[in-house]
């Protein structure tokens, strides 16, 4: 198991280096720099004095200067200072930025599984009932829908209209901190964010629990005069859980990079409006920064869940 | 990173709270607090606290620090601020400050020391300063004594008044040790920054909104309000959210959400000159605008007064130059009234069959609010039904400058576009946009206009020294404009502020950049 | 639980499609998308409108009995934009699909048959392209090719072929080990050969289905990217755009016309593309039978 972990980690680092060489590419590739971005077209200034401004930055020097400087400070730690907030350290602005998208994905997900996985149960163990049905149109309609759409009517109906929920952020501001005010705003967000998920997670189990009862080991246990009750949750959950393991697994890797349609509808201070709004001003520091710290997070929760997976299957052996 | 940790626990915590009950959740902040999007629209600039590097957010810096001079809150003359008065000399190269007794958030005294300072931070690009360029002209800075500053200037400067408007006192004893061309990086601007403003910082949380303090010992009175908060909001629709929850009390509106508040007793909409001035930018580069019939027939097929009166319901003024106020505009300019059959003859009479015909010209534009969207919608009918046929195409503001303020741009991508450029408070604004000497690579002339009418008039504007005179020159570079049209100038449009009506004494005014004007935030007050 | 025929057992393909045509969500989802799709496109023979026809005398007004759905902000008749839209959308869709099918077929296919040091740097490359996180991908990928149809087309169809390549080498590996492969490579067969005459009729279930369901996807894609300045950028009609109007609270809750139609239309095309999907994928599955 060790020297497995320690080869993933390897090959890991690998991909970092490439993934921070192909970035650095694609970037350079993107219409107009971080000065351009910073000049308003109606107050305009003159090229020259952009020039001058590039010089500062470093954005004259030939590319693979650019890349080289960047890539030796990176590996001491040091990812640089965001271009269009100049006084802000990009590992800070990235790390600030994770703790919210973590508790917002975090959040959704423990609704999404939750949720999901209760309904495919059911689903599963009622095929073909009234209810089953209604949670099957439900969650294709889930899927079916364009995040934004449901946050924006989401944050009409319960914020603006009735005044429920807080329009947006993380926090009151000024207010001292305290955990119910962070709920309050933590609540709708999540739960929007988790409909999508719940509907996917309850469609795998519920397809999955319903190959896994007919299987001959749930047969004998029936057979046995085990309670249904323990058939399904002893024998059959255990085995029918683990695709969508492996799922909510590839979900959290990707969660890491934020949701940006919920982030920017609901004000959330997560990775994925740091994204859009790097991208936006082509903030390059901070999107190799983010890139190279979601990515390792990637690396890292990809291998987690294949060690998971060991320990729910028996029968896997990592290495 | 102290915030970090907290957010940590509180991720273990809520993890266990989900399982038991849900607290009482914490009351809205006290009511000696207003919360404002104050960064939000074009002339804000969030996440930015430096001063020196801001192309915008004045409203706000301007909370918390001030400059020497600023214009009033109608953005009509210029007056002091930290400087009690000022003098200019006859030959308009010598100004000369004085100050006003004031101290700085940390108790020590304001003086000419720091204002030298600062002046001389500005003018050094190494510091991050943009405003550097436009300080070229200053040559000397000097202190006589503590409570006197001159500059001196190279030449007159019509335009140096404008930006001294902008540059923020900064305290020297705070500053000076920090090497300038580290400056900009320096932590001190987002953690411990100290001015001579009404407001005192007290916190920025990343990301999420900034707090200030009242300075009790504010030289014009303890302000009203004990805190001000500016909130961060990716864009104007979700602060609009946060304004009718009632989380905040005021926000920049884009101009088509302001109908929801039109009608509604709990909010005050603020109307204010944009002093940007829209137009369709001929690129002079480009073969196909060469007849003067041509650029005319495109001032006819436009309904300017249709388009004002339902897309931006009826709140900004047509412009047949670059200005619309009354004393900058000759009586005797054409109107360009709305004549399609007039425009279809005018191309015929060019020959725009031959030079262009229905090819398809590009109309590019860095504005993508859906008001935009509109516009370029209608603009692109009305141009399709005299025969001319252009395609809409908007950018991010990154890709806009780097195609038209490259020197050597594709004409093929970058035929017409759809801008705007500041015209005021200072009418020498537009000069860096029309004058022959400012295409690129030298400034930016995106529009690449080569009229020697329009360079000398602008010239002569701007080297004015009589004050009295400078209307009239002005008033001669509107009538080239008008007659010779480097632009198909379109309208000036005005921008909304939305306030709760419990503020009261609430000064704001969407002023290019943000300002600075005198907005007198110690006396803003809030109703219970 | 098949009635038996009295003909010759009849091959995969048409087993498969018996089994489609009896599951009556995937019936029902078809029911839906033809109207949809004809129409989208037969409108221009019937409808007066056209979708870049302003009014600015009607603007947002509610829908009438001239204009349908109402009209927008600049008094374009939304029923018409709907339809454009769905025009766009489908094609940015389709297309976008077509190229990450062609995209992921050939990179897997090639994978998978053309040698180990072939497939380990090509798997190396999916490798680097799938952690390379999705949303930044996006947002860069969105910048370089800007906004408009084909842009969009390709920003979508870079994104989602990796996964299909995946897909289509883990089916392809195993048959690079089958007898009559080993025996087509023998005799000397090309790449080529492999990859049409072996490769492509192994993997078309996984294709159809990718393809059915992908095109579902690459539909609340263009919404997403639309939404976020980027994708199809207005005048052009596309339901992602037309949705962004919803940002405003004065279109979200006073016009709701103008965002409802649009909605309406992008959700039920996707269900309807989601339920062939899933029928496609249980009618090619042999265990769906077990069912």
């Amino acid at each position: 198991m060790l020297s497995f972990t320690f080869r993933r980690l390897l090959i890991g680092s690998g991909m970092l280096l490439a993934l921070s060489l192909l970035i650095f590419i694609l970037l350079r590739l993107t219409p107009g720099d971080p000065i351009d971005a910073y000049i308003d077209p109606n107050v305009p200034m003159s090229p020259s004095d952009l020039a001058q401004l590039r010089i500062q930055l470093g954005l004259d020097q030939p590319l693979p200067f650019q890349y080289l400087a960047w890539l030796k400070e990176a590996v001491t730690g040091n990812l640089g200072y965001s271009i269009k907030r100049f006084d802000q350290p990009v590992l800070d602005l990235v790390l600030s930025r994770i703790g919210p998208t973590v508790l917002l994905m975090g959040s959704a997900i423990v609704i999404a599984v939750v949720a999901g996985i209760a309904i495919g149960v059911v689903s599963a163990v009622r095929r073909n009932s009234v209810l089953d049905i209604s949670f099957s149109v439900f969650a294709l309609a889930g899927i079916s829908s364009p995040a934004f759409l449901s946050a924006l009517i989401g944050l009409y109906i319960f914020s603006v209209r009735f005044n429920w929920m807080p329009s947006g952020g993380m926090l009151t501001p000024g207010a001292e901190f305290s955990i119910g005010d962070l709920l309050h705003h933590l609540i709708l967000p999540a739960s929007l964010l988790a409909i999508a998920q719940a509907a996917l997670i309850t469609r795998y189990m519920r397809a999955s629990l319903l190959e896994v009862l007919n299987q001959d080991y749930v047969r004998t246990a029936r057979a046995k005069g085990v309670y249904e009750f323990w058939v399904i949750t002893k024998h059959a959950l255990r085995n029918a859980l683990l695709p969508v393991v492996t799922l909510i697994g590839s979900t959290i890797g990707l969660a890491i990079g934020g949701a940006i349609f919920i982030e920017s509808v609901f004000n959330w201070p997560g990775m994925g409006l740091l994204l859009v709004d790097a991208v936006e001003t082509r903030d390059y520091p901070v999107i190799m920064g983010a890139t190279l710290v979601i990515g390792a997070c990637v690396i890292v929760v990809n291998l987690l869940t294949d060690i998971t997976y060991a320990v729910i299957d028996p029968r896997i052996k990592v290495g | 990173m102290n915030r970090l940790t907290r957010l940590s626990s509180a991720l273990a915590v809520a993890a266990m709270m989900a399982t038991t009950a849900v607290p009482a959740f914490t009351a809205p902040a006290k009511a000696a607090t207003l919360s404002g999007g104050f960064d939000v629209g074009p002339g804000g600039f969030q996440g930015n606290f430096n001063p020196l590097a801001a192309t915008s957010g004045f409203t706000w810096l301007s909370t918390y620090y001030e400059p020497l001079i600023a214009y009033d809150e109608k953005l009509q003359k210029v007056v002091g601020v930290l400087a009690s008065s000022y003098q200019v000399s006859d030959d308009q190269r010598t100004y000369t400050f004085k100050l006003a007794d004031a101290k700085w958030h940390d108790g020590q005294p304001f003086t000419a020391k720091d204002a030298k300072f600062t002046m001389e931070l500005a003018k050094d690009a190494k510091s991050g300063s943009v405003l550097a360029a436009r300080l070229k002209a200053v040559s000397s800075v000097e202190a006589p004594d503590d409570k006197t500053l001159v500059v001196k200037l190279d030449a007159p400067s019509a335009s140096l008044l404008d930006t001294m408007t902008k540059v923020m006192m900064l305290p020297e004893h705070a500053l000076s040790k920090i090497p300038a061309d580290q400056l900009a990086k320096n932590t001190w601007w987002s953690t411990s920054p100290i001015g001579t403003g009404p407001f005192k910082f007290s916190k920025y949380v990343t990301d999420q909104y900034v707090e200030l303090t009242a300075n009790t010992d504010y030289r014009g009175g303890k302000p009203v309000l004990e805190k001000l908060i500016n909130r961060y909001f990716a864009d104007p629709a979700a602060a609009i959210a946060a304004l009718r929850a009632g989380e905040i009390q005021f926000t920049y509106v884009d101009s088509n959400d302001v109908p929801t508040f039109k009608d509604n007793d709990a909010f005050k909409v603020i109307e204010g000159d944009s002093f940007v001035v829209n137009y369709l930018g001929f690129n002079h580069d480009s073969p196909i605008w060469k007849d003067l019939k041509i650029r005319q027939a495109v001032m006819h097929a436009i309904d300017r007064n249709a388009i004002i009166q339902s897309l931006y319901g009826g709140a900004a003024k047509q412009a047949n130059c670059a200005y619309v106020a009354d004393q900058l505009v000759p009586k005797d300019v054409d109107p360009y009234a709305y004549d399609p059959e007039k425009a279809k003859q005018l191309l015929e009479e060019a020959g725009w069959a031959e030079i262009n015909g229905d090819k398809p010209i590009t109309l590019l534009t860095y504005y993508t609010t859906p008001l935009a969207a509109n516009v370029m919608a209608a603009v692109q009918a009305m141009l399709a039904q005299v025969g001319i046929n252009v395609t809409p195409r908007a950018v991010d503001t990154p890709t806009y400058n780097s195609i038209v303020l490259n020197p050597t741009p594709d004409v093929s991508q970058f035929q017409m576009v759809f801008a705007g450029l500041q015209n005021g408070p200072d009418p020498g604004s537009i000069n860096v946009g029309l004058n022959e000497k400012q295409i690129p690579p030298a400034g930016p002339n995106v529009v690449r206009a080569r009229m020697p009418d329009l360079t000398a008039a602008l010239d002569a504007a701007l080297g004015e020294t009589d004050l009295s005179k400078r209307t009239e020159r002005y008033q001669e570079v509107c009538k080239v404009m008008n007659s010779k049209l480097p632009w198909g100038t379109l309208w000036v449009a005005n921008r909304y502020g939305v306030v709760s009506s419990k503020v009261k004494d609430f000064i704001w005014t969407p002023a290019p950049g943000g300002g600075p004007y005198q907005a007198h935030p110690e006396k803003w007050s809030l109703a219970e | 639980m098949l009635a038996r025929t009295p003909t010759r057992s009849p091959g995969p393909i048409a087993r498969a499609l018996d089994r489609f045509v009896t599951n009556r969500v995937a019936i029902f989802g078809v029911c839906l998308i033809v109207p949809i799709l004809v129409l989208i496109l037969s409108y221009p023979l019937w409808w007066s409108f056209r979708p870049n026809d302003i009014d600015l005398l009607a603007m947002n007004s509610g829908p009438t009995a001239k204009h349908w759905f109402g009209t927008d902000g600049v008094g374009r008749d939304v029923f018409a934009r709907v339809l454009e839209g769905g025009r766009i959308s489908l094609l940015v869709a389709i297309g976008s699909t077509a190229i990450a099918a062609v995209i992921g077929f050939l990179v897997g296919a090639i994978s998978a048959l053309a040698g180990r040091w072939v497939d380990a740097t090509t798997m190396r490359f999916v490798d680097l392209v799938m952690t390379l996180p999705p949303v930044i991908f996006l947002l860069v990928l969105a910048s370089i090719a800007g906004t408009g149809i084909w842009p969009t087309i390709l920003v979508i169809s870079l994104l989602s072929w990796p996964l299909l390549a995946r897909m289509i080498r883990s089916r392809l590996l195993e048959l690079r080990e089958r007898d009559f492969v080993m025996a087509a490579r023998g005799m000397g067969a090309g790449l080529p050969h492999l990859l049409f005459r072996h490769g492509l009729p192994n993997s078309i279930d996984i294709l159809v289905v990718f393809a059915t369901l992908q095109i579902a996807n690459a539909i609340l894609l263009e919404a997403g990217l639309s939404f976020l300045g980027l994708g199809i950028a207005p005048p052009a009609a596309s339901w992602g755009n037309m949705l962004n109007a919803a940002r405003s609270t004065a279109v979200l809750e006073q016009y709701p016309w103008q965002w409802l139609f649009p909605g309406g239309a992008l959700v039920t095309a996707v269900l309807a593309i989601n339920f062939i999907g899933d029928g496609l994928r249980d009618a090619f599955d042999p265990r769906a039978e077990l069912h």
